[in-house]
C-alpha cells in the first residue's frame, strides 16, 4: 500500500504501459521491457499495474489478446489459425486451450455462433458484444421464464 | 420516469462484483447470466435502496474506447457521494485502494480520486454539510 496517491505522471506512464501490453500481435515484448519503458523496476510495476487495473500485466495482456481474438473472429473472413497468429500466438493448441478457458468455447465453435449471429455485415454482433444495457431485456426475460418455473436457456 | 438505474461499464464483470460488493460496500442486488456476460446491479445499504448501478461489460470496442478515452484524461466515469471522505479514503487506502487525489477541497465540496480496477476512474464527494 502506498502512502500518499498515484501521482498525474506515474498514472499517466501506467496508462501508456497498458497500450503497450494491448499490442497483441507484438509477440517479443517482455514485461520487464515495459516496466522499463514506465521507468519502474519489474516488482514496482507489476505491483501498480496490478492495484489499479485488478489484473497483474501479463493477465491483462493474455485478456486484451482473448478479446481482440473474439473480434476477430466474430467478423469473420479470418481462419482460427490467422487469428490465432495475429493475436500473438505461436501455438495452435495452446491458443485454443486459453480461448476455450476463457470464453466458455473452442474459437471454432465460437466462430461459428458468432457468425451466425452477424446480420449486417462487418457489424459485430451486440449479444456477443453489447453495448449501454442492452443486456438489461434478455435478463429481465430471464427472470421471468424462472419465475414460471421454465427451464432457462441461453441465447448467447 | 424514474432515475433508478445507472451503470458503469468494467472489464471484467466478476471483478467488478467483487471490488464493488467486498470493497467499495455495495450490495449485489441481480446477477442473472445473459449468454457469455450477466446483468449485474448492486444497491447501496446507506442511500436509496432501490437505486441501481449496473456493471455493465465493456464488450463493445466503442464502449471500451469511451471507457478508456475518460480514464486517460483523468476523468472519472461515476461518481459516489461519501458522509466522511477522510473516513471513507483511509478505509479504502487499507483495502489496497489507488488514489490519484486524496480529498481535496474544491470549494464547499471535497472530492477524492480513486481507481476500480476495473478501468475506471471513481469520485468521491462529500457534499456540503448542510
Amino acid at each position: 500500500m502506498s502512502a500518499s496517491p498515484t501521482s498525474a505522471d506515474t498514472f499517466a506512464r501506467l496508462c501508456r504501459a497498458r497500450d503497450r501490453l494491448r499490442e497483441v500481435h507484438d509477440r517479443t515484448l517482455t514485461i520487464d521491457e515495459v516496466a522499463r519503458d514506465a521507468s519502474m523496476s519489474p516488482f514496482q510495476f507489476i505491483r501498480r499495474f496490478t492495484a489499479f487495473f485488478g489484473d497483474t500485466p501479463h493477465q491483462f495482456r493474455i485478456q486484451a489478446r482473448v478479446d481482440r481474438a473474439r473480434e476477430l473472429l466474430a467478423l469473420g473472413g479470418h481462419s482460427v489459425t490467422d487469428v490465432c497468429m495475429e493475436v500473438g500466438f505461436s501455438s495452435l493448441g495452446s491458443f485454443s486451450d486459453l480461448f476455450a478457458r476463457r470464453v466458455g468455447m473452442p474459437p471454432s465453435a465460437y466462430r461459428r455462433h458468432a457468425c451466425a449471429m452477424v446480420t449486417v455485415p462487418g457489424m459485430l454482433p451486440t449479444t456477443l458484444f453489447p453495448g449501454c444495457l442492452l443486456l438489461m431485456p434478455a435478463a429481465f426475460a430471464i427472470l421471468e421464464k424462472q419465475a414460471a418455473g421454465a427451464p432457462v436457456t441461453l441465447d448467447a | 420516469m424514474k432515475i433508478k438505474l445507472t451503470s458503469v461499464m468494467v472489464d471484467d464483470q466478476a471483478k467488478a462484483l467483487k471490488f464493488y460488493t467486498e470493497v467499495f460496500g455495495f450490495v449485489k442486488k441481480r446477477d442473472i447470466p445473459v449468454g457469455i456476460y450477466r446483468w449485474i446491479t448492486v444497491v447501496s445499504t446507506e442511500g436509496h435502496a432501490d437505486v441501481e448501478l449496473a456493471l455493465e461489460p465493456n464488450g463493445n470496442p466503442v464502449g471500451k474506447a469511451f471507457q478508456d478515452g475518460l480514464l486517460k484524461q483523468g476523468i472519472p466515469a461515476a461518481a459516489f457521494e461519501v458522509d466522511d471522505i477522510d473516513a471513507e479514503y483511509r478505509r479504502l487506502k487499507s483495502l489496497g485502494v489507488v488514489f490519484t487525489q486524496a480529498p481535496t477541497p474544491q470549494g464547499p465540496v471535497t472530492i477524492a480520486v480513486c481507481a476500480d480496477t476495473c478501468g475506471n476512474l471513481i469520485q468521491l464527494y462529500q457534499p456540503p454539510r448542510s
